[in-house]
């Protein structure tokens, strides 16, 4: 039997806020322009840009040119990366358009903002973003998918199934312990509480070997070689190898200098060598493979931090406050029937902003801390509450 | 150990440190002899392993308000440092077998060098300040050169932060791989949090220390001004005394502020606890501070920081908020989001708390056996 090798990548930017104080009316003429920090996030997509979208997309159409259809990988870029591409540097859309038109990609849905809306009370927020999303991506490349990734792979059996109802065939998430138990996440599974839906988990192993491991001089294994990870997935069993990681990864996490263009560039042509595995995107591995067992998730699993869950983004009460708030204001929001305000309203919900507030410590500590733009969850908290406060004001007077 | 002062006898909080060090330090089976100058108090110690030996008796007042520097003021020093080396020297002679001698800041460093020299012990400085932290731009040369000496003595050098440490480096010279940092520790079960005391609707924000330039008193204030602009039902207390207290007094007048600003003075420890745990912010903004042990004792009441970045205490924990001390505006920020934001003072006041309960003198006493072990003889 052939065992799939499934790449899915994660392209997301969030949209940084501008630094708005207590006591100055914010400046900025429009209302976007008054949280939202322009010129911050030209400059950052602009560098990733140079570091990992375009070098690291024309390294992967050359990967599937070379070997003929036979390197199959897939996406899922945000709404919230995908404005930011159109606003400051268009070459990044059309180098994904060639990638979409070779026929060997596939785009995966999710939130358009990249949000946690799939955890508020009443569902039709999440349901709009998806479809928003989902609009979007039919609209720039022409291709729809079966597969749904929710952000951060949040996931739970009540997810799996509001998804499912709307059309999906798989979802993504991670195969972690608490979840699986003794079981192995290279195979499909069904959702509790679910018709048909196949769950496509990650190999968090062989995953994070790539996207954390990668330049880790401490690790036994530095350094990686391509031939030794392809060895490594040929020794894996099982329907599929769910390879999901931050397509960052390239170029922005581990750098350039770490030789991690390297690895990829022949990665392909080492897995090829083995006769029993192959790529595949995921909506293929769903088509292909009948599920082996169910998992059951009532509470939702995410793949961030130790726990995984979603104390990364909902640990602490200032988390979970500001949420609660924007949360709280959808109804207000709707009813002014502003487009601009309804749009800034969804950017806030990008998870990011609740991200930065995480106030755990040790290494997961570090991760947010890499990420973040403020000094410390607390600074980030005031900014953050300071534009939401602002924000209501807004919405109240509309 | 060479020593200052030590309770009840006080003036600082060196006497406290000295306090909490040698009786740690005696739990974990370290005898200490511990010279100090003789004072009219009658000092008790809770330890057999700790020996405390009075000499020579340094003029009253001029221990007793340690800014005032008068010329009688070094010639006591000197016969206080050669009195204890001599008496260091004595004991020797006697028996008595050190491993090494430890003394705290520049007061005490003669007597240090002195029995580091006659006696070849080992020598282990702790700075808990330097000249620089306590006169600024404008340090007094003579204080300077003793520091100066001392660390290049030292066969150890014990800083209280790491910016200390950097201070060390960068304007002593001092070899960085010579230095160990040792943070402070409080008793934190004195500073119980009574989290019901707090529903006032007036809220407090305070400050306490030394009213001195180093502080940042007048930034207080005028963060303050800025503060009252939007949040007007608030009460800033100045707890502490020092030369600026006139200053302080005027500029809140001058601010249009006065009725806003409480100055209560020097707080005796009771009280003190009191005060922390009624206030909702402590802000401890200072210029230069080498640890900055009240900005502890806030967080292991319970009461949220703010800091200044030019701060040891701002290494201790990560669950803070701090500001350049001469960021006013930023100062007021957070000043009013810790007043408005309940979920933030919260979140960051339990954590504080937590982290404070963490550092102890049993860990501070490890780590100091830990650099003796380094060099002690024998």
């Amino acid at each position: 039997m052939m065992t799939a090798i499934c790449f899915y990548f994660q392209v997301h930017q969030p949209v940084r806020l501008r630094h708005v104080s207590l006591f100055d009316e914010p400046k900025g003429g429009s209302l976007y322009g008054r949280y939202f920090d322009d010129e911050l996030n030209r400059q950052v997509f602009n560098k990733v840009a140079d570091k990992c979208y375009l070098p690291t997309n024309a390294l992967m159409l050359k990967l599937i040119n070379q070997h003929q259809g036979k390197f199959r990988i897939s996406y899922s870029l945000t709404g919230t990366f995908l404005e930011q591409a159109k606003r400051y540097r268009p070459e990044v859309l059309d180098s994904f358009r060639a990638l979409a038109e070779t026929g060997c990609v596939e785009f995966l849905n999710e939130t358009y903002f990249h949000s946690l809306s799939s955890l508020f009370e009443e569902k039709a927020e999440f349901l709009e973003q998806v479809r928003m999303h989902t609009e979007e991506l039919h609209g720039l490349f022409g291709l729809t998918s079966d597969v749904f990734r929710n952000t951060e792979a949040l996931f739970s059996n009540d997810i799996a199934r509001l998804v499912e109802e709307i059309g999906y065939k798989g979802i993504v998430s991670e195969g972690y312990e608490t979840t699986l138990g003794w079981r192995s996440p290279n195979y499909l599974y069904s959702v509790r509480g679910c018709q048909k839906i196949k769950a496509l988990l990650r190999n968090y192993k062989l995953s994070d070997d790539v996207s954390y491991r990668f330049s880790a001089r401490w690790w036994p294994e530095w350094p990686l070689t391509s031939e030794k990870y392809a060895t490594w997935l040929a020794s894996s069993p099982g329907q599929c190898i769910n390879l999901f990681m931050d397509y960052e990864t390239f170029g922005e996490h581990q750098w350039k200098e770490t030789g991690i263009f390297e690895f990829m560039e022949h990665m392909p042509g080492e897995v090829l060598k083995h006769q029993h595995i192959e790529f595949m995107t995921p909506s293929e591995v769903i088509r292909e493979n009948p599920p082996v067992g169910e998992i059951d998730v009532p509470n939702p699993i995410s793949w961030a931090d130790m726990e995984r869950d979603t104390s990364a983004w909902l640990g602490n009460g200032m988390q979970r406050e500001c949420f609660r708030l924007l949360e709280g204001m959808e109804q207000q929001v709707k009813e002014a029937r502003d487009s601009e305000m309804l749009h800034v309203w969804r950017l806030l919900q990008n998870s990011d902003h609740l991200y930065y507030l995480c106030t755990k410590s040790w290494a997961d500590g570090d991760v947010h801390k890499y990420f973040s733009p403020f000094s410390s969850p607390y600074d980030g908290f005031i900014n953050y509450m300071n534009i939401l406060q602002d924000f209501k004001r807004q919405a109240e007077k509309a | 150990m060479v020593g200052w002062e030590y309770p009840p006898f006080q003036t600082g909080g060196l006497a406290v440190h000295c306090y909490e060090l040698t009786h740690a330090l005696a739990a974990k089976g370290v005898e200490i002899d511990f010279f100090m100058p003789k004072t009219d108090s009658e000092i008790e110690v809770e330890h057999d392993a700790i020996n405390i030996v009075p000499v020579t008796h340094v003029r009253h007042g001029a221990y007793v308000t340690r800014q005032a520097y008068g010329p009688d003021f070094f010639s006591d020093l000197h016969a206080f440092n050669n009195a204890a080396a001599d008496e260091i020297a004595k004991r020797c002679k006697a028996g008595a077998c050190y491993s090494l001698v430890h003394h705290h800041d520049w007061m005490t460093a003669f007597a240090a060098m002195k029995a580091k020299y006659a006696l070849d012990l080992p020598m282990i400085s702790t700075f808990h300040s330097t000249e620089y932290d306590r006169a600024g731009m404008f340090p007094n040369e003579y204080q300077l050169n003793i520091e100066r000496q001392a660390m290049a003595a030292d066969d150890r050098t014990i800083t209280v932060s790491n910016y200390m440490k950097r201070q060390l480096v960068e304007k002593f010279g001092v070899d960085e791989k010579k230095i160990r940092v040792i943070y402070n520790a409080v008793r934190a079960d004195d500073f119980r949090k009574h989290w019901e005391v707090k529903h006032g609707r007036e809220k407090m924000v305070l400050f306490l220390g030394r009213l001195a330039e180093q502080k940042a008193p007048a930034q207080f204030l005028y963060a303050a001004k800025r503060v009252l602009q939007i949040e007007p039902h608030t009460r800033f207390v100045i707890a502490g005394t020092g030369d600026m207290l006139g200053y302080l007094i005027n500029l809140s007048i001058s601010l249009g502020i006065g009725e806003h600003v409480t100055f209560i003075g020097y707080l005796p420890d009771d009280q003190k606890k009191l005060v922390y745990a009624k206030s909702d912010v402590y802000v401890m903004a200072s210029v230069s501070e080498p640890f900055g042990i009240t900005a502890l004792e806030a967080m292991a009441s319970g009461t949220p920081v703010i800091v200044s970045k030019t701060s040891g205490a701002a290494e201790v924990t990560p669950h803070k908020l701090s500001v350049d001390f001469w960021d006013v505006n930023a100062l007021a920020e957070k000043i009013v989001a810790l007043l408005r934001y309940r979920v933030l003072s919260d979140t960051l006041g339990k954590a504080e708390f937590a982290d404070a309960q963490t550092l102890t003198w049993d860990k501070i006493a490890d780590q100091t056996i830990q650099v003796y072990n380094e060099v002690a003889k024998g």
